[in-house]
């Protein structure tokens, strides 16, 4: 059997279940759908906190990141040539809303970095261009940090997804994408203000956060969702991705950091900010891959027991 | 005018006659499915029973597909409150199918025939002209019903389970069944007042 058939036999399977699993958003090109959310995530949280602790690498790598989330989106797309349309329905779709951020964000960035990165560039920090640029970034950056939640939020077809919680806790992912960047930059690059010890206080602060965000989504889910959300809790904690969050998001993404946090090497310890940092983002990876991945739709039947 | 379609669940018997006849007008790829057929079996033994739940797109009044894709190629028919995709402008990014309540919407990424060999005569004629990589879906057969005749799967129904026509005009056959019947929407709750109706069996 090839590969097409196996899909085209697996999607005869899923349209039989009572819940049937989405599988567009996060299996086979629909994954670089959940590397463009998290790298773009990780970059407005970068150029926010960059621009808090006055850290040039920080903004560098929100940029760079950004441009990389860009082009995962773009690899996503199944008609990717016709990307530019994407602007058209701003008025309504988040999705649109998002495409305009990241546009808005790239080219301020484009506009507000070179000056500072380059000595002799055309046009000077501080100056008309430098200030527009600083402008379009930070609208971008909002943007971007709130715009990927609410994309689940207005997802009605998916339950889970479709909470208010969904945004708050993007929000929180991002703020704590982007600690750990600047992580992991302090690490390679140095803390000329030793900065660290702060970004480190934002880093567990956000990640209680979170932790909170999602045991609150969780519970949402099983004590007033509907039938669907239920089943993808269920995924999640006992499901086809379970491992992905037991060993990805928990062990990986929070186990590790905290108990090298709690061990109190950082923030002398460069090796650890690194370490912390990185295994941050792997976790985020993780929670947002296991969270599209247990994403099931709403059962068309109202009584759903056994399809044929 | 808004074009609505009443299924009877007491006549309908599971024939996939709709599925079919959506299938031969459409000449959709493999992987796409206009209209199907979910059949759900209830109870215990002896006392169990069969239901069919015939599903296609639901049109509704407040479509939150329309409102989640980004290029504006899910859109929605003014005179007729058709629910229809212009496949020219979509990119194919998916979120109409998440936000869909009724799960009526299809990726197109499969081969367009069905047959190992290649494509058949009607494959080359009817599934090679719709474009690869967008999301498709049922568009109540509009080209049919502009030209004066019903949609397939109710043109094709043997036991007249479909029935098509105008919901806003209260005495039209579909506003009358919904009334006397007491007709029902599937997921009411999501609040997008779908134009498929359907009668208890």
């Amino acid at each position: 059997m090839t590969e097409i058939s196996l899909k085209y036999e697996r999607l005869i399977q899923d349209l039989r279940q009572d819940f049937r699993p989405q599988r567009e958003w996060g299996e086979g090109r629909g994954v670089f759908l959940v590397i463009g959310h998290f790298l773009v995530g990780i970059a407005a949280g970068a150029w926010l906190l960059g621009l808090l602790f006055a850290y040039l690498p920080g903004l560098t790598a929100g940029f760079l990141l950004a441009s990389a989330g860009g082009v995962a989106h773009l690899a996503f797309l199944g008609r990717p040539e016709r990307f530019w349309r994407m602007a058209r329905h701003v008025r309504t779709a988040w999705v649109a809303r998002g495409f305009v951020g990241l546009s808005l964000f790239l080219a301020g960035a484009m506009l507000y970095l070179p000056p500072l990165l380059i000595s002799g560039w055309a046009w000077s920090d501080g100056s008309r261009l430098s200030q527009l640029g600083w402008l379009m970034a930070a609208a971008g950056m909002v943007v971007l940090i709130g715009y990927m939640g609410f994309v689940y939020m207005a997802s009605k077809g998916i339950p889970f997804w479709n909470s208010p919680l969904h945004p708050v806790l993007y929000i929180a992912y991002a703020l704590r994408g982007g600690a750990a960047a600047l992580l992991v930059e302090m690490a390679a690059f140095g803390d000329p203000g030793n900065a660290a010890g702060a970004l480190l206080k934002i880093w567990i602060a956000v990640t209680a956060v979170v932790i909170l965000l999602f045991a609150l989504e969780i519970q949402g889910a099983l004590a007033g969702g509907n039938i669907a959300a239920r089943r993808s809790v269920r995924e999640i904690l006992a499901g086809r991705v379970a491992v992905y969050f037991y060993g990805g998001t928990l062990l990986l993404g929070l186990a590790v950091p905290l108990a090298l946090v709690s061990e109190g090497l950082a923030p002398s310890s460069l090796a650890v900010l690194a370490t912390i940092g990185l295994f941050s983002a792997l976790g985020d990876f993780f929670m947002k891959y296991t969270t599209i991945r247990a994403g099931v739709y709403l059962p068309l039947n109202p009584r759903p027991t056994r399809h044929r | 005018m808004k074009w609505g379609m009443v299924i009877d669940l007491k006549r309908c018997i599971g024939c996939y006659g709709c599925q079919l006849a959506c299938k031969a007008e459409h000449g959709t790829p493999p992987g796409v499915y206009y209209a199907r057929v979910l059949k759900q079996e209830e109870g215990q033994y002896p006392t169990v029973r069969q239901l069919m739940l015939p599903v296609l797109c639901n049109h509704c009044e407040d479509p939150p597909c329309v409102a989640a894709c980004p290029t504006g190629a899910s859109f929605k028919w003014e005179e007729d409150g058709i629910v229809d995709i212009d496949h020219d402008l979509c990119v194919g990014c998916r979120s109409c199918m998440m936000a869909c309540p009724y799960t009526n919407r299809y990726y197109n990424d499969q081969p367009p025939h069905y047959f190992p060999q290649g494509q058949t005569a009607f494959e080359e004629a009817r599934t090679d002209r719709h474009q690869a990589n967008i999301v498709m879906k049922c568009n109540f057969c509009r080209d049919r019903v502009r030209a004066g005749k019903p949609p397939a799967c109710v043109a094709n129904c043997p036991t007249v389970a479909r029935i098509f026509g105008d919901l806003d005009d209260p005495t039209s056959e579909v506003s009358r069944l919904i009334k006397e019947r007491g007709g029902f929407t599937l997921h009411p709750e999501v609040g997008t007042r779908p134009s498929v109706y359907y009668l208890p069996p």
